[in-house]
Order: C-alpha cells, then sequence, then structure tokens
C-alpha cells in the first residue's frame, strides 16, 4: 500500500496544484468566493477505495470533468489527508467495503469533522445498503460499476449543501452581501458552466438561487461588510435555539415561535427553520446511531431524570433537549437539576464526579467516544468529563442542535472529553465563570443564547460547523478561556476543547446564568442530543463573549482571543467553534481587524483549517493561525451586530484561550462515541 | 467501417467480445476514457485489474484451502473481486462472483469450490483475450473511438 499512499500523496500534490489553478473559486470563501468562471470544473474530489482498479476508472472520469481529483486508498489515509488539509476538498467519493476502515465510518468522521459532502459506492445495491449510507448520512450513493454520467452531477452535492448553510447563515445573520455575493457567484458559475449537459441544471438552478438570494435579500435586513458570513449559529446562538425549542416542546417547535423566543435581532424565521430542520436530523440520526450502539450510552436515549447532571445538566439537558432524544421528563429532571445551580458553576459539576458519572451514564454525551471512531479515549474524557462534563456536556448539546448528520456520539464525546482533559477544573470554572458572566450579560437580552455558547459545538463539527459559523460552541469555550489569555496558543488542545469550551462556559453561573440554565428552564425535554449534538448556535452567543472579551482584554487578549480561536479551529470537530470564536473576538475588535485576515480563509496554515466549503462562506473554512482570528472577526462581525451584548466583555473573561487546554482528543473523544 | 484490414480485424474482435458475452457496456465507459492525452487507458487499467484482482483470487484460494470455510470472509473477498471486474465490464467474471458469493451465503462449500473453479477459467480466457485484442491494438496504431455495440 505504500505505493497507493506514494500515489495518493502525488495526485494529492498534483491535485493541490490543480487546486491552486482553480483559484479561491473552489473554496467559495466567503463572499468573496472566487467562483471560476468553469465552475464546476476545479471541484476539488477526494476518492477512497480500496480497489484501485475501481480507483483509476473513477479517478479517471472525474478528471474529464474537469475535476481536481485525489485518490486514497486507504481510508485512514484519507482521513488524515482531510484533517491535514481541511478545507481543500469540497466532496468524498468512498467506498462501502474496505478492508481497513468502513466507508460508513469514515462517512461519519468527515460528517463529524469536516462536513463535507461525501458520495458513497459499492457494488452492493441493495435498497437496506444505499438506506444505510443515507442515514449515515452520505449526500448520495452510487452503485458500481460507476458511469460518468453520475459523476459529473457530484458538483450538486457541494452547492446544495454551502447553500443550505448559507441560508442558515444568511436568516441568523445579516447576510445582504452573502446574497449578493451569492449572486455573484452564481451567475459567473452558470454563466460558464463547463459541462454542456448541466447548463439546464444550471440554469434551473440559478433560477433557484437567485430567487433563495432574493429572499434572502429581503429577509435581512442587516447590512453588513461585503464579507458577511453566514448566520453562524455560534454556541451561544444554537443553545438559544436548543432552549426556545425545549420550551415549544420539540413537537410543536415551529420556526416562528422558536425565532420569537429567541429573540435574536437579525435573525430570520428561515435561518430558524433551516437551522431547526438540521437540528431534527441530527437528533434522528443521534437516536439512530444510539440506537446502532455507536454511542456508548447515548445520550438520545432518555436521560435519567437521577442523573444529576446538576450544573452539568443544565448543558446536557439542553443538548439532549435540544436533540430532542431526551424524554421530555428526562430532560425536565435535568433541567431541574440543572437549574439547581442556577449560577453555580458549572464547574460544580466537578464537585460532583458521581454525579457526572452519572449524567455521563446518562446522556452520555461524552462517553459516546467509544463508539466513535473519533479514537479519542472515551474513557480518558470521561474522568475528565466529570469534572468539567456540565460544560463539556453543554457544548456537545448545543452543537448538534440541527444538525442531522452530526453523528451525536462523536460531538457528544469529543465535547465533554475535550474539556476535561484540557480544562483543568480551574480552566473550566473560568470558562463557566465567564460563561455566566457573559451569560448574565446577555441574559436581559438573550437568556437562550447563553445556553448556546454554554455548548460548545465540538460535536458539530460535522455538520454545525463547517458550514456556518456556528461553531459558537467553541467559541463560547475559547470565551471562556479567554480568562486566561494566554489560552490562545492552545493550538492542540483548542480543537478539542473547543467543544468542551463551551460547555464550560455554559457552566460558569457566576455572571452570567448558566446558559443552560437559563435557557431551560424546564425546557430541556430534549437533551437527548447530549451525546453528540452541540448546536452551533450556542456558540454565537459565546462568541460575542469572546469577542467582548477581547475588547475588554488588551490588546493581547485580543491576540488570545483570535488565537484561541485558531485553538478551537484546530478541533477537527469543532470546526466552527474556533472560526466562531476568531470572528467574535475579531469583530469585536471589531471591526477593527481589518478583513485581511479573512482573506486567509481557506488556508489552515497549521492544517487547521476548518473545512472549506465549497463556495461556504467561509467564515469557517480553514483559516491559517492568523487567519483564524481574523476570520473570526468577520464572521463576528456579522454577528455581532446581532449581538447587542457586548458587555459581556466586560465580565466574560476571555476564556477562549481555556478550550485550548483541552486536549484535542480528550475532546474529541468526549463526544465522539 | 473501418478500411484498415488490421482496424477491421480489431473492430470484430471487439464486437465478438461484446457478443459472447465476455464485456458488458461498463467496457465501453472504458473505452470512452480513452482519449489522446491516455491512448492506452483502456489497456492500463485492465492491467491494473488483472495485477490488483490476482491478488485478491490468491487470498480466495488460500481461504479455500482452510477447512471449514469462512464464508464470510470469502464473500468479502468476492464482493472486492466482484466490483473490481464490474468495473472493467468483464461480464462472464462477473457473473461468476456473483454465484460464488450466493453459495457463501447460503454457506454451501461444494458449490463455491466448483463456482471458484469456473471463475478462473473465465478469468484467465478473458485475459488471453484481451491481452490478443491489445496486442492487435497496438499494431493498429492509434484508434478513433471504436463502434460501439448498440
Amino acid at each position: 500500500m505504500a505505493a497507493m499512499q506514494r500515489l495518493a500523496q502525488s495526485s494529492v500534490s498534483t491535485s493541490a496544484a490543480a487546486t491552486s489553478n482553480y483559484g479561491g473559486s473552489s473554496s467559495f470563501r466567503g463572499v468573496e468566493t472566487v467562483i471560476s468562471d468553469q465552475f464546476p470544473a476545479g471541484l476539488r474530489v477526494l476518492v477512497v477505495d480500496d480497489d484501485i482498479t475501481c480507483l483509476r476508472i473513477v479517478e479517471h472520469m472525474l478528471r474529464r470533468c474537469l475535476y481536481n481529483v485525489t485518490t486514497c486508498s486507504q481510508a485512514k489515509v484519507a482521513l488524515n489527508l482531510l484533517r491535514e488539509r481541511k478545507g481543500c476538498f469540497d466532496v468524498i467519493l468512498s467506498d462501502v467495503y474496505m478492508p481497513d476502515m468502513d466507508g460508513y465510518k469514515l462517512l461519519e468522521h468527515v460528517g463529524l469533522e469536516m462536513d463535507l459532502p461525501v458520495i458513497m459506492m459499492s457494488a452492493d445495491g441493495r435498497t437496506s445498503a444505499v438506506m444505510k449510507g443515507i442515514r449515515h448520512g452520505a449526500c448520495d450513493y452510487l452503485i458500481k460499476p460507476i458511469r460518468e454520467e453520475e459523476l459529473k452531477n457530484i458538483w450538486q452535492h457541494v452547492v446544495r449543501k454551502k447553500w443550505n448553510e448559507n441560508k442558515e447563515l444568511e436568516h441568523s445573520g445579516s447576510l445582504d452581501d452573502n446574497d449578493r455575493h451569492k449572486r455573484g457567484i452564481d451567475d459567473a458559475e452558470y454563466a460558464s458552466s463547463v459541462n454542456d449537459g448541466t447548463d439546464v441544471s444550471f440554469k434551473s438552478q440559478k433560477k433557484r438561487s437567485i430567487t433563495k438570494e432574493e429572499e434572502e435579500e429581503n429577509e435581512n435586513d442587516d447590512p453588513s461588510s461585503s464579507k458577511k458570513p453566514r448566520v453562524v449559529w455560534s454556541v451561544e446562538l444554537h443553545q438559544q435555539f436548543v432552549s426556545a425549542v425545549n420550551q415549544l416542546g420539540i413537537d410543536k417547535a415551529v420556526p416562528k415561535r422558536i425565532l420569537e423566543l429567541m429573540n435574536v435581532p437579525g435573525l430570520t424565521r428561515e435561518n430558524v427553520a433551516s437551522h431547526l430542520q438540521k437540528f431534527r436530523l441530527y437528533l434522528k440520526r443521534i437516536s439512530g446511531v444510539a440506537q446502532q450502539g455507536g454511542i456508548g450510552n447515548p445520550l438520545c436515549g432518555p436521560v435519567e431524570p437521577n442523573v444529576k447532571i446538576g450544573s452539568l445538566g443544565r448543558f446536557d439537558i439542553q443538548a439532549l433537549a435540544a436533540s430532542g432524544q431526551i424524554p421530555p421528563q428526562t430532560f425536565a429532571a435535568l433541567h431541574a437539576e440543572l437549574l439547581g445551580r442556577p449560577t453555580g458553576n458549572l464547574v460544580t459539576a466537578m464537585d460532583q464526579p458521581a454525579l457526572l458519572q452519572a449524567s455521563l451514564q446518562g446522556p452520555k454525551c461524552i462517553p459516546v467516544e467509544h463508539g466513535v471512531a473519533f479514537g479519542q479515549p472515551l474513557v480518558k474524557c470521561q474522568s475528565n468529563i466529570s469534572k468539567h462534563f456540565p460544560q463539556s456536556i453543554v457544548s456537545v448539546e448545543d452543537v448538534p442542535s440541527g444538525f442531522g448528520t452530526w453523528p451525536s456520539s462523536n460531538i457528544s464525546a469529543a465535547g465533554p472529553s475535550s474539556s476535561l482533559g484540557g480544562l483543568s477544573s480551574q480552566n473550566g470554572n473560568m470558562l463557566i465563570d465567564l460563561l455566566h458572566q457573559q451569560q448574565q450579560q446577555r441574559q436581559l437580552q438573550k437568556p437562550q443564547l447563553q445556553q448556546q455558547s454554554a455548548v460548545p459545538e465540538p460535536s458539530r463539527l460535522i455538520n454545525v460547523q463547517p458550514s456556518c459559523l456556528v461553531v459558537p460552541s467553541q467559541s463560547s469555550a475559547s470565551f471562556q478561556a479567554g480568562n486566561s489569555p494566554a489560552s490562545v496558543n492552545q493550538n492542540g488542545s483548542f480543537n478539542k476543547t473547543a467543544v468542551i469550551d463551551y460547555s464550560l462556559l455554559s457552566p460558569q453561573s457566576n455572571n452570567s446564568s448558566l446558559n443552560i440554565g437559563q435557557v431551560t428552564d424546564g425546557d430541556l425535554q430534549t437533551t437527548g442530543i447530549l451525546s453528540g449534538y452541540i448546536p452551533p448556535a450556542s456558540i454565537s452567543p459565546s462568541v460575542s463573549s469572546c469577542s467582548i472579551n477581547a475588547d475588554n482584554c488588551s490588546s493581547q487578549q485580543l491576540q488570545n482571543s483570535s488565537m484561541t480561536f485558531k485553538a478551537s479551529r484546530q478541533l477537527p470537530i469543532v470546526h466552527s467553534l474556533p472560526d466562531v470564536q476568531g470572528s467574535y473576538g475579531a469583530v469585536k475588535l471589531g471591526e477593527v481587524l481589518d478583513q485581511a485576515p479573512f482573506a486567509n480563509l481557506g488556508y489552515n496554515d497549521k492544517g487547521t483549517c476548518l473545512p472549506t466549503r465549497f463556495a461556504v462562506d467561509e467564515f469557517q473554512s480553514p483559516m491559517s493561525s492568523s487567519s483564524r482570528g481574523k476570520i473570526f472577526a468577520e464572521n463576528i462581525g456579522t454577528r455581532v451586530k446581532q449581538e447587542p451584548n457586548m458587555e459581556f466583555v466586560d465580565n466574560s473573561r476571555v476564556g477562549i484561550p481555556m478550550l485550548q487546554q483541552f486536549p484535542p482528543n480528550e475532546l474529541m473523544s468526549v463526544f465522539t462515541e | 467501417m473501418e478500411r484498415n484490414p488490421i482496424r477491421r480485424q480489431l473492430a470484430n474482435m471487439r464486437q465478438s467480445l461484446f457478443d459472447q458475452g465476455y464485456l458488458d457496456e461498463q467496457f465501453i465507459q472504458l473505452e470512452e476514457l480513452q482519449d489522446d492525452a491516455n491512448p492506452n487507458f483502456v489497456e492500463e487499467v485492465v492491467t491494473l485489474y488483472y495485477r490488483d484482482s490476482g491478488r485478491i483470487l490468491l487470498n480466495i484460494e488460500q481461504a479455500l484451502e482452510r477447512k471449514p470455510f469462512d464464508f464470510h470472509k470469502l464473500d468479502g473477498y468476492m464482493h472486492q473481486f466482484k466490483g473490481s471486474s464490474s468495473s472493467i465490464g468483464a461480464k462472464k467474471v462477473k457473473a461468476e462472483s456473483t454465484l460464488f458469493r450466493e453459495y457463501c451465503k447460503s454457506g454451501n462449500g461444494e458449490g463455491c469450490m466448483r463456482t471458484f473453479q469456473q471463475l478462473k477459467r473465465e478469468y484467465a480466457t478473458l485475459r488471453k483475450k484481451l491481452e490478443a485484442y491489445f496486442q492487435l491494438a497496438r499494431q493498429a496504431g492509434p484508434m478513433e473511438t471504436a463502434c460501439r455495440p448498440k
């Protein structure tokens, strides 16, 4: 297989070179996406198949479609490649049956970590096999032998995903610019579609996209910079969303009511609607995954009321609630627990290792890791989690909200674990405090946001984060970490911690009521998701906090936040988180930050790129560490507008750094099941 | 119609491979991928196939020597082999693979052994035919797209 690896490497380099030719177009970063005139030419495809004959053939076919192809005959190598070069691929084609790793596992990983569209291939065309692929989140399922015509249109999955994400972002934020850009991009795309065969589809899509843009534009009343990213469902925002959903009841949660409850300026009903849809899918997925045993103790499953989530519970509950998996009573119980410690720092959860354990057992956000391919030692997380469980759980939950494909297990696992690992109790406290502060600050305005921020989305990584700024969970975490500006550097830890960070943030009750706690007093009916779903939205609140903190802090803090963001970015899972944080921080700093850094979006100097969504507004696209902060800035900028509570800055410590303290693996493991 | 006698012969040979069921539509897909930039694509892929699938067949062979049969494993191998074979359009080989898998699923060891022997024969036959085909193709020089059996 060394040969294959070399081949893969060479093909990677080839495609990399080709990619550069493609320019920034394929990355579809942010508003300034430089859409190639030859779209979808240059689409960056990664093909994974242990059958080299088939690999060669598919590669050739893709090349004929003028795509940039990278081949890989081993799933593990492919995964590493994806992790190293986040944002360097737009779509993945993977075989189902592979000796070193199950194709479905790869699919889950990709969904969790990079949120890229994955298309499955197999000689097995049975309905059950196809159904399995869909259940695991595959965008499409091709039956071998594959024909060229089938490969020609795979770009649609990339575009669709991006648009959906944009839609969400736009709805939740000011997306005028995005719309405009998108329109421009779409026009360019359509105008110069390379494939004759796709012209027709292009046109129809164009119409749709334009219509969509128009709609979005009408709804956007928040003029933003030209680079306005999509609505970023930060942890905080997501938490708000989750709590709103909990309040209404997952069955009765309609976008309009949710929007009202959330009371987030700039957020549109459409944003909420699409987010809700994702959330529901996520919940379904979690339950499905849980049933498959992927999750240790699927949080999705009923959360024992007696799980003393306590402080932890808040977060977990939220997440779970959000996921809708947790039976109402359980959720309520959890919630009650959480509420029981209103301002208690979530950290207190640490005081109750037993509790945590219990909660862990229950929601199992963290334990889930085991199952998850993340490979993060869940066990490790567990112990950590107990301390930080509340926090991590929260984050986990928040993140996944709404993102159907978010493997709950992963997320939850990742979240908690990471936080646990990285965060020392102190940090956790800090974060929590920070979170609390933020929460409190925001309470007036967005109590729910708090909750969301608390829950880092680490788990989300997959769905939530990549597409949108949702990163929130991470950002919140980072914010919390903000307490220790130094945390900025934690690239490594951040990754994982991102997830936790949020959770930490949430628990903080000192200043801000725990996000979670506040959010759902009783809304936590659906905490089931804890395990893996961390509503991305939740991050946003934290993000704002972060940014605020950044402001408050000296520039150093700012740096830290940026760095934190960076760190969070590194979290494979929490892609969005870092972004969020960064953006917030940056934004806060304002608008001071020049947008230039955002240009870096899409790069991962350190390989921490957030998956650059094909044409996604890239806020989250992998950013070089330096750009990270900036990117966030952009994102935050957009988002900041929505969150008037900047006062958090004062109180919230720059918790971002804290996030980074979490060993990525732990975080990840916590969330991954 | 090809004026060049070699080309005509080549076309006939190709057509008979389809007519006799050795190759199917997928082979045409390969041919379509062949162009000036990749003038020997089909041959390259087929060569790759024989090299890679030979390995799988060896695995199956070895697995069939261990009694009792691990049908699950055998089925797994055959799934891979079938995928490869279908990628190049090896129709008969693919049919034997399917049959082998059926026997695996029903736990019929005898059936597996028999089918495997048949499969190896088809596999070898196709190889010979394709080798002859490619040799002739090289003689004929760069070809335009062959006529496809409609």
